[in-house]
Order: C-alpha cells, then sequence, then structure tokens
C-alpha cells in the first residue's frame, strides 16, 4: 500500500547556486528548488549566499554568513568528528569543470581542515584554488549546523556536497538521496579512477536513492560505479519557459552554432570536422563556437588548418543577454557531447525553436525524442543532418515540432513531483 | 453457404539507399540494389517459397475446395524476375491450379489515387499487363495500397470495369453490423466492396505468437470453431493480411504454418463452408447493406486512416514534391527518369517517414530500413534533388508534327 507521508522536511546540499553560478549545476538547483517548496519543506546549505536574494518557501543557509560566534557556538558542543574518508589513489584531476593539479595527500587535508581552528567559511570563486579543501570546511561547519536541524531526507548535489551527506546519514540514519548532474566518468572519462570518483562511488554505495538527471547517467552509475539499479530513480531537469522573440538575422549566411565549454567533453572537435565537411558542399553557411575551454585555441587553429577560419566565428565565453542574442538569429543548434548527463542548453535552443542535432550519449536525447540524434564519431552523418536542417523546410519543421511537444514536459514541476515521489518510495520501504 | 475468402499481399519496395548530399551530382543510383536483394531472398527463403509450397499442397490435397487470392505489386514482381525467378515460379504454378485469383492494384505500390488521378490509371493499366502477362489472368477485383478506400473510389474502379473493390472492415463505419457480409459504397451502381474481417485476420497476422494473448496457443482447431460459429449470421469470412505473416512476422517457429496446413482442413468439416476467391465471392452473395466510407479508411495502424503515409512535414513536402515532378519526368520521353520516378512513388518512402513513434511506433520501426524517419526522408529528398537537376539537364524531345 503506497504511504502518502506529510510534507517532507528535505535538508539540502548544494554548490553553485545563483546568483552565484558557474555552470548549469547552479540553474538545476535552483528550478528544483523552487519548484519543490510547494511539495516539500526545503532547507538548502550553500557555501555562499548573497543578501536579499531570497526563495519564497526555501530557507536558504550561505556557510559563508555564519559569524564567528555564531560557529562557535556550533562546535562548543561539537560532537566527534569521523568523516569516512574514501580511499586515495593518487593525484589526480578532481575539478567538476577543469583539471587541477593536486599533489598533496588528501588525507592531509582532511586532517588540517578537521584541527583547524574554526574560523568563517569563506569562499570566492566556487572551484578555484584548493576545492577539495573547501569541500571539507563545507562538510565539516554544514553537518555540525544540521545535527540541530530537523529533517527527515537529506538531498545532496554532486560531489562536493556528498561528505555532510553521507556524514549525516551515518550519524542520523535518515535516508540520503543524492542527485547527480554529473560524473567523474563524464569529465574525465575512463581515467577517472581519483579520488572524486572513489567519493561518488561511496556516496552512491551509502545512499538510499540516486537520482541521476538522466537515465544515460543512471546507467554510467551502474556499470561504471557498479551501484544497484534499483535505487537509481532518473529524473529529467526542467527548465523555465521564456518568451522570446526570433530576430532576422543580420547576416547573409545561415548560422550554425555550438556552444558551452571548448572542452574534450563537448566534442568540439567534431564540431569543426563536421563543419569542414559541410562547407565541401555548401558555401551559404557559417559555424558560430561560443564558450571558452582548454580546447578553443586548438580548435581554432584547427579550422585555421582547414582553410575554413573564414566560416568560423568564435565568440569566447558569451553571458546570458549575448547567448539569447546568438539563438534569436541562429538557424541549426548543435550539440556533439561526447558524454553529457543532460545537456540543458539543447533545451534552450529549442525555446528558441531552433532544429536541434545532439549526441546519443546524452541525457537530453531522452527528452528531446524528436531531434535529430548522431553518434559523436559519425562526422559524415552529422555533416548529413547539418545540411538537411539547412535545405529541406519539411525536415526543419518536423524536428521543431517533435521539440515543442517534448518542451511541454520538460518543466521543473514535473521534476520536483518526481523527486518527491524518490522520497516517498523510501518511506513505502521503510513501512514495508 | 458461408466462406472464408483469403487475400494475401505481397509486397517489397524498391528502397532507396542511403544517398548522402555529396552523391547529389555525381551519383544517380538511388536505389540500394544490395539490401533490397538481400530483403528479398530472405524473405523467399522464410516466407515466400514455403508458403506457396504449402498452398499448393493444399489445393492439392482439398482438391478445389481451398482457394485463394494474392495480389502482387508491380514491384515486387519485377524483383523476382530479376532476382528470384524460382518465386515467379512458384507463383505462376499457384495460378496454373485454378484454385487462385489474382486482383488488380497500383503497379508502384503508390498513393497515386490522391495525388495523381492521371498516374494511378497509368499504374493500374501497367499493372493489369504484367498480372496477365505472367498468370494469364484479367483481375476483375481491385485493392488500393494498404486498403486506402473511399466511396469516391469505389466509383471511379467501377468505371474502370471492377465488379468488386477491397476494403478495411472499420468500426467506426461499420457501427453493429458484420463485416461479414458484401456492402456497397451509397454511390455506386454494382460494384461491391468486401470488407477486411480485421479481427479474425488479425488473430493470425498479429497475435498469433503472442503469448501475452489469452487465446494463446491458437489451434487450427479452435480457429475453425471461430469460423463455424457465423453459420446462420453472415456470408464470408474476409481474411485479408500480409503474405510475409507466414514465417516473416510470425516465424516459423511459432507454428503459423502447422496451423495453416490443418486450418482449411477443420473449417471445411462443416459442410456448410467453404473457401472462395475474391471474385467468386462477389458473385456468390447479394449486397446487404451500404458501407459508407465518406473519409478515407485504410488498413494501417490503430487510426485506420492516411496518417501513416501522410500527414507529417516531412511527408507532405516530399510527396508534393516528387509528385510536382509529374509533367516534367513524362515530357523528358526518358524511360529510365519515368521508371525512377514512378519507384520513388512506392509507398513504403512515405511510410518510414511516419513520426507517430511513440503510439504506433513499433510496427514502423519493424518495417524501417533507416535508422530514424529524418534519415528517410533526407535520402529521399536529396535523391529527389538529384533526379531534378539531372531532369533540367535534359532537353525537352521535340513533338513530332
Amino acid at each position: 500500500m503506497s504511504v502518502k507521508k506529510n510534507r517532507n522536511k528535505v535538508l539540502m546540499f548544494g554548490w553553485e547556486f545563483p546568483p552565484v553560478i558557474s555552470g548549469g549545476l547552479g540553474v538545476a538547483t535552483l528550478g528544483l528548488c523552487k519548484a519543490l517548496s510547494p511539495l516539500a519543506d526545503v532547507k538548502m546549505i550553500i557555501p555562499k549566499s548573497v543578501p536579499n536574494f531570497d526563495i519564497p518557501n526555501i530557507e536558504l543557509i550561505g556557510l559563508n554568513s555564519f559569524t564567528k560566534e555564531q560557529l562557535q557556538d556550533l562546535f562548543n558542543q561539537e560532537h566527534e568528528y569521523s568523516f569516512h574518508e574514501p580511499k586515495f589513489n593518487g593525484k589526480s584531476s578532481y575539478g567538476p569543470y577543469s583539471k587541477i593539479p593536486e599533489n598533496e595527500f588528501i588525507s592531509q587535508k582532511f586532517y588540517d581542515v578537521l584541527h583547524e581552528d574554526i574560523k568563517p567559511f569563506e569562499i570566492d570563486d566556487l572551484y578555484a584554488g584548493d576545492v577539495i579543501k573547501k569541500v571539507i570546511e563545507f562538510a565539516r561547519i554544514s553537518v555540525q549546523y544540521s545535527l540541530r536541524q530537523k529533517f527527515d531526507v537529506i538531498h545532496a548535489h554532486d560531489w562536493m556536497t556528498f561528505l555532510p551527506g553521507m556524514e549525516l546519514k551515518l550519524r542520523t540514519g535518515k535516508p540520503l538521496v543524492l542527485h547527480v548532474h554529473s560524473t567523474e566518468y563524464d569529465r574525465a572519462g575512463e581515467h577517472s579512477k581519483n579520488w572524486v570518483y572513489d567519493l561518488e562511488k561511496r556516496a552512491m554505495e551509502l545512499a538510499d536513492r540516486i537520482i541521476p538527471v538522466s537515465h544515460y547517467t543512471g546507467l554510467i552509475c551502474e556499470r561504471h560505479y557498479g551501484i544497484d539499479r534499483n535505487k537509481i530513480k532518473p529524473v529529467h531537469n526542467g527548465i523555465e519557459a521564456v518568451k522570446h522573440t526570433v530576430k532576422k538575422s543580420p547576416f547573409d549566411e545561415k548560422l550554425v552554432i555550438f556552444f558551452g565549454r571548448i572542452t574534450m567533453q563537448k566534442g568540439p572537435e567534431y564540431f569543426v570536422e563536421a563543419a569542414k565537411l559541410v562547407l565541401e558542399k555548401h558555401q551559404n553557411v557559417k559555424f558560430v563556437m561560443a564558450g571558452s575551454g582548454d580546447l578553443l585555441r586548438p580548435m581554432i587553429e584547427k579550422t585555421a588548418a582547414y582553410g575554413i577560419g573564414d566560416k568560423f566565428y568564435f565568440t569566447g565565453f558569451l553571458n546570458k543577454v549575448m547567448l539569447n542574442e546568438l539563438l534569436a538569429v541562429a538557424d541549426v543548434y548543435c550539440m556533439p557531447s561526447v558524454s553529457e548527463p543532460f545537456g540543458l542548453s539543447a533545451v534552450e535552443a529549442v525555446q528558441y525553436g531552433l532544429p536541434t542535432i545532439i549526441s546519443k550519449t546524452s541525457g537530453v536525447a531522452e527528452a528531446l525524442t524528436g531531434s535529430m540524434q548522431i553518434d559523436v564519431w559519425d562526422v559524415q552523418k552529422f555533416a548529413q543532418y547539418i545540411v538537411a536542417a539547412l535545405d529541406y523546410e519539411g525536415l526543419k519543421k518536423s524536428v521543431v515540432e517533435a521539440n515543442n511537444h517534448s518542451l511541454e514536459s520538460i518543466t521543473w514541476e514535473n521534476c520536483a513531483q518526481q523527486v518527491v515521489d524518490v522520497y516517498n518510495s523510501i518511506w513505502e520501504e521503510y513501512q514495508a | 453457404m458461408p466462406s472464408i475468402c483469403f487475400y494475401f499481399q505481397v509486397h517489397q519496395p524498391y528502397r532507396l539507399r542511403p544517398y548522402t548530399f555529396f552523391d547529389i551530382g555525381h551519383n544517380h543510383n538511388y536505389f540500394d540494389d544490395q539490401k533490397n536483394r538481400e530483403v528479398l531472398n530472405k524473405v523467399s527463403e522464410k516466407c515466400y517459397l514455403p508458403t506457396n509450397r504449402l498452398m499448393l499442397e493444399l489445393i492439392e490435397k482439398h482438391q478445389g475446395k481451398f482457394k485463394i487470392s494474392y495480389s502482387i505489386s508491380g514491384v515486387a514482381l519485377e524483383q523476382f524476375e530479376a532476382w528470384r525467378p524460382d518465386v515467379l515460379q512458384s507463383f505462376i504454378e499457384l495460378a496454373n491450379t485454378g484454385c487462385v485469383e489474382f486482383i488488380s492494384e497500383t503497379y508502384y505500390h503508390s498513393l497515386s489515387y490522391i495525388f495523381s488521378r492521371d498516374e494511378f490509371k497509368k499504374q493500374v493499366d501497367q499493372h493489369r499487363q504484367l498480372i496477365k502477362k505472367y498468370f494469364k489472368q484479367e483481375p476483375k477485383i481491385f485493392r488500393n495500397t494498404e486498403l486506402q478506400y473511399n466511396n469516391e473510389l469505389a466509383s471511379v474502379i467501377e468505371g474502370m470495369g471492377y465488379k468488386g473493390i477491397i476494403c478495411e472492415g472499420v468500426d467506426r463505419l461499420l457501427g453493429d453490423r458484420s463485416p461479414n457480409h458484401l456492402y456497397k459504397a451509397p454511390n455506386v451502381q454494382n460494384i461491391k466492396s468486401l470488407l477486411k474481417n480485421y479481427k479474425m485476420s488479425d488473430d493470425i497476422a498479429f497475435r498469433f505468437s503472442d503469448r501475452n494473448w489469452s487465446e494463446w496457443p491458437l489451434t487450427a482447431d479452435r480457429y475453425a470453431e471461430w469460423v463455424h460459429s457465423i453459420a446462420g449470421h453472415g456470408e464470408t469470412i474476409n481474411l485479408f493480411m500480409d503474405y510475409e505473416t507466414f514465417g516473416e512476422h510470425q516465424w516459423a517457429e511459432s507454428g503459423i504454418f502447422e496451423f495453416m496446413r490443418y486450418m482449411p482442413g477443420h473449417v471445411l468439416k462443416h459442410p456448410d463452408f467453404d473457401f472462395k476467391t475474391v471474385s467468386e465471392t462477389v458473385d456468390a452473395y447479394p449486397v446487404r447493406d451500404t458501407y459508407d466510407a465518406h473519409d478515407f479508411i485504410s488498413w494501417a495502424d490503430t487510426e485506420r486512416d492516411l496518417s501513416a503515409w501522410i500527414g507529417n512535414p516531412l511527408q507532405d513536402e516530399s510527396i508534393a514534391k516528387i509528385y510536382s515532378l509529374e509533367k516534367q519526368v513524362y515530357d523528358s520521353g526518358d524511360k529510365l527518369f519515368i521508371d525512377t520516378w514512378k519507384k520513388m512513388l512506392t509507398s513504403d518512402h512515405f511510410y518510414y517517414m511516419t513520426t507517430k513513434y511513440w503510439a504506433d511506433g513499433d510496427v514502423h520501426k519493424y518495417f524501417s530500413p533507416y535508422d530514424s524517419p529524418y534519415d528517410a526522408y533526407i535520402y529521399f529528398m536529396n535523391a529527389m534533388s538529384d533526379l531534378s537537376i539531372e531532369l533540367k539537364k535534359k532537353p525537352i524531345p521535340k513533338l513530332k508534327k
């Protein structure tokens, strides 16, 4: 029998959160929070909050706002600290978006942080400097704070917040839900057996439920982390509806666009290769690569070497307003990601009525079933789709129609409802 | 004396090869000969040859009491002649028994009735010639591609000299009436409409091997009981289905061949029952009521309408463009152009472009040689672009005075 619990009291841990934001994680965490507020009581703990940024019905707690006195109060009655530190396998990458050289042993960090005097939590750029040290500090303070709060379920977003999630589960016995927006496997591929990977794996093993943002990511949890599929419950992200106007393009040529970080994970190389093929047949087209990243320069060099540099615009990083300008005048959107847990930017392109070409190795491919879908290595097919989307009106119409149909169900309300269903599935299990 | 009227559809299209935009302007061979040959070989071995053998056996065994009808598209017959003459020969042997009737259709299994009445008549005539050539019969009964049918078609077909036309027995048109009688369209003189009994047809064609079906496993004598139960309130059970039901859609391992081997014997145990061909059925029974198909119906999907071929932007654009080339193609006077263009009219090309995935998707996926409807559309559009370019290059022959 289904047991409908009263409103769940959710203790949530996030890392990125608007307006302090550097990627899709913040947008997603905020979107979910807002949509959850009518359905559950959410207390959201983040590293850094900004004064006067409130969300109705959400209790937002930035660790940076704790004064020294408040912290000392918390730690006066500190219980013995017992982080279950994942086994360390040596140096490796750990940043969510970039590789940061790491030479120190992480166990030393734990030692340092746990024996440090209590001082206010300060963080500037969420991913700059010694991220792991910040992650441990975040855990240390937020656990002490949380032990004094009332909650039913712990919900942690991505590896940066898994430490407090695990610790609280072990100390309180409350169920732990991990929300997986991306994994170390997505970021570092097969070479991802590092400390972050170990942390993710340990946390997933301990968790009661795992909510990956797609079935695609769920499969990664199952196959690359060896997690029992029965506790993996994929829930797609939503998107906030926007009103937009498609503008008349100031360009004579058609515009084919790629945007996102210019890193291996996003497959910019495939975009350039496909563009080269398209340009053999089709002159009246230009390609835009918007974003920055470690592969930006190599991509510029590649287009130059192919002699198609004059057909490419590299815009560098675009803010939201500029990005919307670009979407308003573009003709075709491409997302050739090698591994993409979800891919919200494809949904943004859909909101602008663009025909979309997306990789099969993306979560969003499950939601935008009517998009043109490619195996990223199949550059021929990729080029075919670009040309066809430019030349054949019926295809463009058909893809846009199907996308619009899909868009109707890509909402944060749907997402939040499914997350609540996941919470309730835990209570049903407890009852049974 | 109630009858079973079997009609089997035999059709294989000329599938387009993955014709990319790189091919445009260089390569004028649009059809995937290798694939088409492979499919034909596979289906010949699994279905056409063993099933034809079985039908011949049944005809001989029941000494004239077992009769069947076929509609074989012109493009299927062409491919048999080119690649599997043994299959063609086995159909000719069946024709020679006198217990097998051949039905008229469009040579290219096309949607031409809807999009070009001229082309439609040409294709029906072309198909009649072919049936005469191979089977020495003049078809008297017509069936349109995928049982696409409406009142107007019935009247046009009557005007072309046919005495019967085949269509789907659609619930929404029949109401509580039975498909087991002959009907007629409200606007015709004499032509009779044979309605498919979709329930009893689908028991064989779709449900036979479905282990979740409450009647599984269906045996020949059980099925014969159902047939016999219409005694007194029905005259003909029209069992219309794809011939590939035998051995291809329902695998040999499902027992479909054994079912078919014994079913006629069980049916004939009841002295009042027999098997008739389509024109014998039309001759034997009177029209009992009006069947008013104002809008198009078909035998496809749950909707039983044209939505599998027409209606999404991919289909609408490609169909409009290919038919718009008609005059240019004929004006060229070039046999190869004309033949290529006609092969591109085959309805399957547009069926592969359907995006009705969500509801009816499985069936389409099964029948599509491409990864996605988008691919089907792109290859078609690319090939058509090339055809169009080639046509423009060709000078129009001057009319002789």
